[in-house]
């Protein structure tokens, strides 16, 4: 058993090693290829240039051995093309000639031949040719993959840093993104959007009662439970800030399910928070649970903040109106706009609905249709 | 060249290319003959040209050796010579004995 096997490793089986003979004497091709595969090299025979264009394109060679008085295009032009092209110049070409005089050899090194073998051809040394490029070939193999491997890790690397800050989805697009367009748009936009805005209810009597280090603690796992409910369901993370946590929904991405989104949400935030709750309550005697506030409407997100700090953001009304229901909503309740209540209605359990009417908001002129939803 | 009998080593994995390769090398032969006869310098050449590069390769090393010779005769548009060298190649066909190792 090899090393590789005996680690576990899946190891995929070593391809055999192409090699393209174009040649249109098809006693000299016969042999080429002869010798090719006695070497145990896989061998394919084209007997004009522009057959081995076509070939090349539909199946890259590992290495091209290449006549240079062809029928049509010339090896020369035929050489040119390949080293001309992204995906094919890469690919090692020998110039096989009876050529001899010193403009022909200028021609192939002006059309990129990697090496020249002289007519006739040496068996010896073709195979040491090949083998000197099969070398190569490997050595550039391995370390295209070791490339490869670092970028993946790389970008698994920046995937987890940047999933703490912001969910999958938009780490997806940012990393998606990269080298392109900006995943977040320089100029702002308005949007319809639904915004939900949750906080926890008796964070103030736990600064006050208990010591700091368990506060950040208990944060953190507050935060946790939020965030993992907004994630399952694809919300946008904008902000977290004391004790209270911004979630979008039909943003950046387009989710007509978006008041669906945002209710599961909030019904998830509560119930896993439950739990928690409880188990502070036994450890700390301090009663605790989440306020949420919903609403729908249109807003403006982009970028705000200095060349030297940014950040990707949503403003305006609706998020006004949630932070504002937020801020009325109990324990365990979650107040919502009018217009988004008529979007959810069906999946609030039965009973569980009560208007409270039209609600005048702090800051805002005219009053807010709000539905309390206690959960 | 010599008109005698001619052995030549060939490698043993080359073996099945042989016949057709023997057979090519006849038919050049009389091809070569007709363009002496029409005079046709230039194709005389292009046979010449090639007999060397698969000579050689094969391991036919009197191919080369009298491909370069009718290319070159071809090229001096020297009729006896070529005359000459197409006769040689015709006998060295004939007596041709071939083993592989």
């Amino acid at each position: 058993m090899s090393d590789l096997a005996a680690t576990g490793l899946n190891v995929a089986p070593q391809t055999a090693f192409r090699v393209l003979v174009v040649d249109d004497d098809p006693d000299m091709a016969a042999l080429l290829a002869a010798i090719v595969e006695a070497e145990g090299m896989q061998a394919e025979v084209m007997c004009d240039g522009e057959a081995a264009i076509a070939s090349v394109a539909g199946a890259p060679p590992d290495l091209v051995l290449l006549d240079v008085v062809l029928p049509g295009s010339s090896g020369f032009e035929v050489c040119r093309r390949l080293k001309a092209g992204p995906l094919t110049a890469l690919i090692p070409v020998v110039l096989v000639t009876a050529l001899e005089d010193r403009e022909s050899r200028l021609q192939g090194i002006e059309a990129g031949a990697d090496d020249f073998l002289h007519k006739p051809v040496r068996r010896e040394e073709l195979v040491a040719r090949m083998k000197m490029l099969r070398r190569l070939h490997e050595t550039r193999r391995e370390l295209e993959a070791q490339r490869l491997a670092a970028e993946v890790e790389h970008k698994e690397a920046l995937h987890k840093a940047l999933s703490r800050y912001v969910s999958p989805r938009l780490t997806d697009r940012i990393i998606g993104a990269a080298g392109r367009a900006a995943p977040f748009r320089t100029e702002a936009e308005r949007a319809d959007v639904v915004v939900l805005f949750a906080d926890l209810r008796g964070f103030t009597r736990i600064t006050e009662t208990i010591g700091v280090h368990h506060v950040v603690d208990m944060l953190n796992e507050y935060f946790s439970v939020l965030t993992e409910a907004a994630y399952q369901h694809e919300g946008t993370i904008f902000n977290m800030a004391g004790d209270s946590l911004l979630v979008g929904f039909n943003v950046p991405f387009a989710q007509p399910d978006a008041p669906a989104r945002a209710w599961r949400t909030a019904m998830d935030m509560v119930s896993r928070f439950a739990p928690v709750s409880a188990e502070w309550r036994a450890r700390f005697g301090v009663a605790t649970g989440v306020g949420i506030g919903l609403c729908r409407g249109e807003a403006i997100i982009g970028n705000v903040g200095s060349p030297h700090f940014m950040s990707y953001t949503i403003i305006g009304d609706t998020v006004n109106t949630a932070a504002r229901l937020m801020q009325m909503a109990q324990a365990d309740e979650v107040l919502v706009s009018a217009t988004l209540y008529e979007s959810i209605r069906p999946l609030v359990p039965a009973g569980r609905a009560h208007a409270h009417g039209a609600v005048a908001l702090r800051g805002k002129s005219e009053a807010v249709g709000v539905y309390s939803i206690k959960l | 060249m010599t008109q005698d009998a001619r052995t030549v080593k060939v490698s043993k994995d080359l073996e099945d290319l042989i016949p057709t390769y023997l057979a090519n090398r006849k038919k050049e032969l009389e091809t070569l003959r007709q363009a002496l006869e029409a005079a046709d310098f230039e194709q005389i050449r292009q046979i010449g040209h090639r007999m060397r590069g698969v000579g050689v390769s094969y391991g036919f090393d009197d191919v080369t050796a009298l491909g370069k010779l009718i290319e070159d005769g071809a090229n001096a548009g020297d009729k006896a010579a070529l005359e000459a060298h197409v006769g040689a190649y015709g006998q060295y066909l004939s007596n041709l004995r071939i083993t592989y190792e």
